[in-house]
């Protein structure tokens, strides 16, 4: 599945599909997608920002809070989320539910 | 949990065999001898272990009665090739290969799954067993001569039942010990049933070898009693002196193995830990794991052939209870030391509760 361009997944809000679970575990977070039966590690990073995507209302928003936590620039932590978005979405684990203001 | 038949007499269904085994209650055909299972398998109760001098009590009944862990209805066993044929040649155009197991060219065993008949497990001169989408039936068909063929009755087909019964199997050896159930985890060779059979002579009580049943009730993990059978190496066989080969029951010789029939606890126990066992040259020989790799607890499991949105997601859980339990260790096998002495130093490390 082709990305949508950078501009169009920052505004847009994201989240996991039915069929895709996922379980926490000290070091790693287990995605499970149930329409390929593959499952796929997140690094404690790439966990915490997939929680942050949830609960935003778009990926942009999340970043400011992920920037203070990390202490990084807020473009490094956009750029990061971004790839990590593209990544998920490749893989079914996300979904776009609302593409933002054209 | 295997327990004697009941006395035939009378009708049918007073001449099944009755057992239990991998948290299944059994319904055996009386025609079947199920290794491990039934007829001839011991069980070991907490006060067999006192009385032996053993420590204390292996099993926790006080915390985990056997009869509220076990899934109503039974999982009926019988011998029925031409049943079998009949729900398998209806099904069979849309079969599809689930798994396979190969030593080389040599196909030892396949999986194959076909609605509405279910999974048909077949290995080549040995026998096929039918096993029903919902667990609840066996329908066997022994190729004619194969002693062995019911062997695959424990080794493969109730652990794929208990799977289809909503328990999760590891591929993994286990005991009770001090009331709570050690399993071993690792590739084959790692020495899991080794370690088992040191701890029987340390007066653990055999959970089962190579296949450990695991239930996730209210939130606690239970490990359930598989069958009482234990496959060690020859070279381990004769490395073991005569008063530990003892402990193992009765041995039947086969290439390159000795099959034990050992005691096999009674009761359900609670989980106690999981020794993830991997070939190493140095470090401590058991080490607390305190951050674990989610894929290695994963990788554990004994079955891949089921593939349903429900069981993956079951899968996933038991891992993850796994983790949350801060029970996992890694067991470091080097060369030079043996199972003994690895089952020394896991008595050691591994909590009394």
């Amino acid at each position: 599945m082709a990305s949508p361009p950078t501009s169009e997944l920052l505004t847009a809000r994201v989240r996991m599909p039915q069929h895709v679970v996922h379980r926490s575990f000290v070091a790693e977070t287990v995605m499970l997608n149930l329409h390929t039966g593959q499952y796929h590690g997140l690094n404690p990073t790439a966990g915490r920002m997939l929680e942050a995507l949830n609960a935003a209302p778009n990926a942009a928003a999340a970043v400011p809070e992920l920037a203070r936590e990390y202490g990084v620039e807020p473009e490094q932590i956009q750029g990061d989320l971004i790839a990590l978005c593209q990544g998920l979405l490749e893989r079914g684990l996300i979904e776009i539910v609302d593409a933002g203001p054209a | 949990m295997p327990a004697p038949p009941e006395a035939p007499a009378g009708s049918a269904a007073e001449r099944t065999l009755h057992g239990t085994a991998f948290g299944l209650r059994l319904e055996i055909d009386p025609e079947l001898e199920i290794p491990g299972i039934g007829d001839g398998a011991d069980t070991l109760e907490g006060s067999d272990l006192d009385a032996a001098g053993t420590g204390p009590a292996a099993v926790d009944t006080a915390t985990t009665p056997p009869s509220s862990s076990l899934f109503p209805p039974p999982t009926r066993v019988r011998l029925d090739p031409r049943e079998l044929e009949r729900r398998w040649s209806r099904a069979a155009h849309a079969a599809e290969v689930v798994r396979e197991l190969r030593d080389g060219q040599r196909v030892l065993l396949t999986v194959e799954l076909a609605h509405p008949a279910g999974y048909l497990l077949h290995a080549p001169g040995v026998g096929r067993i039918l096993i029903a989408p919902d667990g609840c039936e066996l329908l066997g068909d022994p190729e004619p001569g194969n002693a062995e063929w019911a062997t695959l009755i424990p080794a493969q087909a109730l652990p794929l039942a208990a799977t289809l019964r909503g328990l999760e199997v590891l591929h993994a050896s286990g005991v009770v010990l001090r009331g709570q159930a050690v399993l071993f985890a690792g590739a084959p060779g790692a020495g899991k049933s080794s370690l088992a059979a040191a701890l029987l002579y340390r007066g653990a009580a055999l959970l089962s070898d190579d296949t450990i049943a695991l239930q996730l009730r209210h939130g606690a993990l239970v490990a359930h009693p598989g069958a009482a059978l234990l496959h060690l190496r020859a070279t381990e066989h004769e490395r073991l002196s005569a008063r530990e080969q003892a402990v193992l029951g009765p041995a039947a010789t086969f290439p390159q193995k000795r099959r034990h029939h050992p005691c096999v606890s009674a009761s359900p126990a609670p989980f106690g830990g999981l020794c993830l066992l991997e070939r190493a040259m140095h470090g401590p020989p058991v080490e607390h794991l305190t951050a674990v790799d989610p894929f290695a607890l994963l990788a554990s499991t004994f079955n891949l052939s089921v593939r349903t949105p429900e069981r993956l997601v079951r899968h996933l859980d038991l891992a993850a209870a796994l983790a949350a339990t801060e029970r996992i260790y890694r067991v470091r096998v080097q060369p030079g030391v043996n199972a003994t002495q690895l089952a020394d130093a896991v008595c050691e490390r591994l909590p009394e509760s």
